[in-house]
């Protein structure tokens, strides 16, 4: 939103420093984002004293006397150049046009900011309007506050922040009397108030160069002086209006009613629009003529031959203009302003503002009737309860009574009562959604002191450090594991296509989706990390020759019905990680395992379809299984490189403690140890050997150790170290002996053949 | 014998003790003249012969050569052994710039460190640090904080909605509602996590980011108390004294409502590129909760009230590693996540 300081100078005094202006405005009520002059200040009025046409070209050779720089003479192309007007001179320099020589140049309307003509150099009655400065201020800081949407509003603010005087530029006994003219009905929910005037014997011509200038600064087009008339207003009172041809509607009456299914209508724009009943429109008897608090239609649009002319400022609910705006995708001053919650009380102050208007722009026109005004019985807000004291605890330092009285008073609030006991009734600009309580006004208070006076105090009360919970506490020592294992931490989207889905095997039909994905290629949330991770390997591995890579994250699960109908899905933390490299690098994986999570143990897993059906194993842990080591398959990779994948439930993962539970004395007595080695097919599985021969070896094992294999035809020895002991003694070679020969036995009794 | 005999013996091995060149030459040297057959043992040997009032002074004799060629072939043994290591040692000279063979250790994500520190800091300030859904109902994300049904917040341009009305949070405020309906009072608490919002992707705006959101409710919290929290915080993550200052701002979840500018960092306040001429960053948003939020979780807005504030953890990630790029963090790419460590193809 767009503010002319000039502008906001007619109702309160405007510090000089449009500077310290906007600090002033973003410290105390809303963020200014901009501030720029607008005008040309070096712009000068002149009068032609003579024009003369170059012959063989379209251009003029004019004499002009200025009243800032004398008397000059300039090239003018324009066709209204002649003698005796009254225009604008830029000094802009000596330049050649078509060789002859121009000091300086007559500007267009366009030029100076007036508004968009370029047809010719400006015809001025009066002076040239002022230089300006605009100021931006975020729209999104205004969405609680409809009375900052137009210049009065906010220099109301500025006059409470340097305690200037405010004038109102609204005299309401300016409104007629008597019985109206015209007929308008609103809607008992979603147009509480809806107010007219009717004017006759108007003339449709160009606004004063004085107005069109302001409507310019803020980015508005001038069009003619009614429509100008209804936009200025609702820049200065932030009541959006809408002016009518009486002689194009039908019958008698305006209405503002939900549409008829399959209805249309031709908006201002000239984009036709199909609407359904939950849109409001105003209606005369043939039908739509408006889409309420929207956009006009282009049927009763002022146009040069308007004579007649109806006023409509009226009073829309919020958020079926928003809604009504966004169905249709129009959004416009209008549909801004009501989105924000107008005031009621406002709509005939707009017609109040435009009778004065209406006396400079148009001062043949004629009032028709007394005011026209439909609205619903409002309620009065009860009065706020403000307590000095607990006010001065809220913002943490105190605050002078009086000064929180006339703060309050400034801002439009009446405030009565005996400090420290207040009650504060709300303007009915601020009542409409912004202030409704005690804390409200703290607010109020609070900003207008600045913020910054406020000093920084620690809370009087004990704190202790809260225990921590050990799922946060193993999440942290996983990441520091995986990193100082070399892995480099990741985050990918939560969000997967059906490609990616498929791709890995994931059936799209299982997954969460999503109803308006950023894009179609994102519309399923994961329900593994693993295709997050694979594309991680795919993209890395076109610049790295190895790398390691890991991820913490949520995998999104449907719940399997019957669910309760609004259980949440199940989400469940998951940690993947990655070697990509050489051959060797599943094993390797098996190690980080083992440094995340003690003692975890592999069983050979029947592989999915992006997993090596021979390298492919569950993760167990305490007998449950918690996750999934792979190699990727080959088809999925390109190169002769590996990528292998670790796959872990944390949820499942955190219920376990991996630190060592007790720390036992070492044995007293020295141990024995002897090496076996058994001849297997190369398949049979060095873990199934080691339990089964840990089963045979009794209580006097202290361990049993792997310590190599070597491959023969086809078979392959494996050769393991037995170290017993015993608590009580040192063992005799016969009792180390007899421990051998039950294991060579028992094992050869299992159909395993020993070399011993 | 005679002393000059004995003179001799000893000035000629000590010659050849100086002119051996190895190990062996020296025990070859010990073995002839002080081993059992060797030269001065037979002079022991025949100290027997020698008349009585002589065997005193040649056995001081015998004993005096004996000690000086010991002395003399340690000291040589020593030399040896001493110039043996030292050429051990000169050969086993190792390059130490070389890079250490395995692995090296893997970065965490900017965001993982960042939150650890900020979790570590409002912990030491008894806050609870609570963990949430990232899928979460219309309540808890909109309703409960007093986001009503036709706010602009909940239009499909900013949310992404799933089936049966769940959405995936647009903000961690939830894992505060929720924080609400279930701790003790007095509570402090924060809840970091990724958060969603259904808008264009750019250099400067994500689908998916991180927020670390937190409030405390207890009897008396008063603004000042605000300040207080987020002066500290904010002096911690940049390590030095920031200058911070609170402009109106408007949540619906608090009242009075701010956002806090901290002064740019960059220029220190007369105003810079970074901070679009205007000396201040937009930071957080915070303020003092709405009573109507606090009512909505079963609290007693009489008895109690409180702060909240919500920080960008993403956008404090650029500014602390000036990361210009926000689609860095979401990318996956290790040669950004982890540049010293990368081995190029």
């Amino acid at each position: 939103m767009k503010f002319s300081l000039n502008w906001l100078r007619e109702f309160t005094e405007v510090p000089a420093d449009a500077a310290l202006t906007m600090k002033l405005i973003t410290t105390r009520t809303a963020e200014c984002e901009g501030l720029e002059t607008y005008g040309e200040a070096a712009a000068s009025v002149a009068t032609v004293i003579s024009s003369e046409p170059v012959p063989g070209t379209k251009l003029n050779l004019a004499q002009v006397e200025t009243e800032r720089y004398g008397r000059k003479t300039v090239v003018c192309g324009a066709p209204n150049c002649r003698a005796g007007l009254r225009t604008a001179y830029l000094p802009i320099g000596r330049k050649t046009i078509q060789g002859i020589e121009s000091d300086g140049m007559l500007a267009g309307s366009d030029e100076l900011g007036i508004n968009r003509d370029h047809i010719g150099i400006v015809e001025l009655s009066g002076p040239l309007p002022p230089t300006d400065h605009i100021l931006e201020i975020d729209n999104k800081s205004l969405t609680h506050r409809p009375d900052l949407w137009g210049h009065y509003g906010l220099a109301r603010e500025v006059a409470a922040i340097t305690g200037s005087p405010l004038v109102d530029p609204v005299d309401l006994t300016l409104l007629p009397h008597g019985p109206p003219a015209f007929e308008v009905e609103g809607h008992a929910e979603l147009c509480p108030r809806f107010s007219a005037l009717v004017y006759e014997n108007v003339t449709v011509t160009p606004s004063p160069l004085w107005l069109q200038f302001r409507l310019t600064a803020l980015g508005l087009n001038p069009i003619n002086n009614l429509v100008d008339l209804t936009n200025y207003v609702a820049a200065e009172l932030a009541q959006p209006m809408h002016a009518y041809d009486r002689a194009l509607l039908h019958g008698n009456k305006l209405t503002a009613r939900l549409a008829k299914e399959g209805e249309q209508v031709t908006a201002l724009n000239k984009e036709v629009y199909s609407l359904t009943p939950t849109n409001l429109v105003i209606a005369d008897k043939a039908g739509p003529v408006g889409v309420a608090g929207v956009i006009g239609g282009l049927k009763s649009a002022i146009s040069e031959g308007t004579t007649t002319v109806v006023f409509e400022a009226a009073n829309f609910h919020a958020s079926s203009v928003r809604k009504t705006s966004s169905a249709l995708k129009i959004r416009t001053d209008a549909s801004m302003r009501f989105e924000k919650s107008q005031d009621p009380a406002n709509t005939v102050r707009a017609l109040a503002r435009t009778v004065a208007l209406m006396k400079e722009l148009c001062p043949e026109a004629r009032l028709v009737g007394g005011l026209i005004d439909w609205q619903v019985q409002s309620v009065e807000p009860e009065p706020v309860s403000l307590d000095g004291k607990w006010l001065n605890r809220k913002i943490g330092r105190d605050v002078p009574p009086e000064q929180v009285i006339s703060i309050l008073t400034s801002l439009g609030f009446q405030v009565s009562g005996i400090y420290p006991t207040l009650s504060v009734i709300v303007p009915s600009w601020r009542a409409t959604k912004d202030v409704s309580g005690p804390d409200d006004l703290v607010e109020e208070v609070g900003r207008m002191i600045g913020y910054e006076t406020i000093p920084p105090v620690p809370p009087a009360v004990l704190s202790t450090v809260p225990p921590d919970s050990p799922q946060r506490l193993y999440l942290r020592r996983v990441r520091h594991t995986a990193a100082s294992q070399g892995f480099t931490e990741v985050y990918n989207y939560s969000f997967l296509s059906e490609q990616q889905a498929t791709h890995l095997g994931f059936p799209p039909a299982d997954l969460v989706r999503v109803l308006n994905p950023i894009a179609q290629n994102q519309n399923l949330m994961r329900s593994s990390l693993l295709p997050g991770i694979y594309a991680n390997i795919v993209e890395n591995r076109k610049h790295l020759a190895s790398f390691r890579l890991f991820e913490i994250g949520r995998e999104i699960h449907k719940r399997p019905k019957p669910a309760l109908p609004d259980a949440l899905p199940e989400e469940i933390q998951h940690l993947v990680l990655a070697i990509y490299g050489e051959e060797g690098a599943l094993l390797e994986l098996k190690r980080v395992a083992q440094c995340l999570a003690k003692g975890v143990q592999l069983r050979p897993a029947i592989g999915r379809q992006f997993e090596h059906p021979r390298r492919t194993a569950d993760v167990l842990c305490g007998g449950m299984v918690v996750g999934r080591l792979f190699e990727l398959h080959p088809t999925y990779l390109e190169g002769t490189n590996r990528a292998a994948v670790l796959d872990l439930d944390l949820s499942k993962l955190a219920e376990h403690e991996f630190l060592p539970s007790r720390y036992p004395a070492p044995q007293k007595y020295p141990s024995s140890a002897f090496d076996l080695s058994v001849i297997v097919r190369p398949q049979e599985l060095v873990g199934d050997l080691t339990r089964r021969m840990q089963v045979l070896a009794g209580p006097l094992l202290e361990q049993i150790a792997y310590v190599r294999q070597y491959a023969k035809s086809d078979t392959k020895s494996v050769t393991f170290r037995f170290t017993l002991s015993s608590p009580e003694r040192t063992l005799s070679s016969d009792e180390v002996t007899q421990v051998r020969t039950t294991i060579i036995d028992g094992m050869r009794g299992l159909g395993y053949d020993l070399t011993v | 014998m005679l002393e000059n005999e004995f003179a001799g013996l000893q000035a000629g091995t000590l010659l050849q003790i100086e002119a051996a060149l190895t190990p062996a030459d020296l025990e070859a040297i010990r073995v002839e003249v002080l081993g059992r057959k060797g030269t001065l043992a037979a002079v022991s040997k025949d100290m027997g012969k020698i008349a009585a009032d002589e065997r005193g002074r040649i056995g001081k004799l015998l004993n005096e050569t004996k000690n000086a060629l010991e002395t003399a072939l340690t000291a040589r043994q020593t030399h040896f052994a001493d110039a043996a290591l030292a050429e051990r040692l000169d050969s086993e000279w190792l390059d130490l710039t070389l890079p250490a063979p395995g692995i090296q250790p893997g970065n965490l994500h900017p965001l993982t460190r960042l939150q650890q520190e900020i979790e570590d800091l409002f912990r030491s300030l008894g806050f609870t640090v609570l963990d949430g859904f990232e899928v979460e109902d219309e309540y808890h994300n909109f309703d409960a904080l007093n986001i009503p049904a036709d706010h602009p917040a909940r239009d499909m341009q900013d949310t992404f909605w799933l089936e049966g009305g769940k959405l995936l949070r647009t903000h961690t405020s939830p894992v505060q509602v929720r924080g609400m309906e279930t701790l003790p009072l007095p509570l402090r608490m924060i809840a970091p996590g990724r958060v969603f919002r259904n808008e264009s992707v750019d250099a400067s705006h994500e689908h998916t980011f991180y927020q670390l959101e937190g409030m405390m409710i207890d009897r008396n919290v008063s603004v000042g108390n605000l300040i207080y929290f987020m002066k500290t915080l904010l002096g911690e993550v940049f390590g030095r004294e920031v200058t911070v200052r609170l402009r109106p701002g408007f949540f619906p979840f608090v009242e009075p409502g701010f956002e806090l500018d901290i002064q740019c960092l960059i220029c220190g306040g007369p105003g810079c590129a970074v901070c679009k001429q205007s000396g201040w960053v937009e930071l957080l948003p915070c303020g003092l909760i709405n009573p109507k939020v606090l009512q909505l979780s079963g609290i007693d807005s009489n008895q109690w009230g409180g702060f909240a504030f919500g920080l960008g953890l993403t956008r404090l990630v650029m500014m602390r590693y000036a990361i210009g790029d926000i689609r860095l963090l979401m990318s996956g790419d290790l040669r950004f996540l982890a540049p010293s460590q990368a081995v190029h193809a």
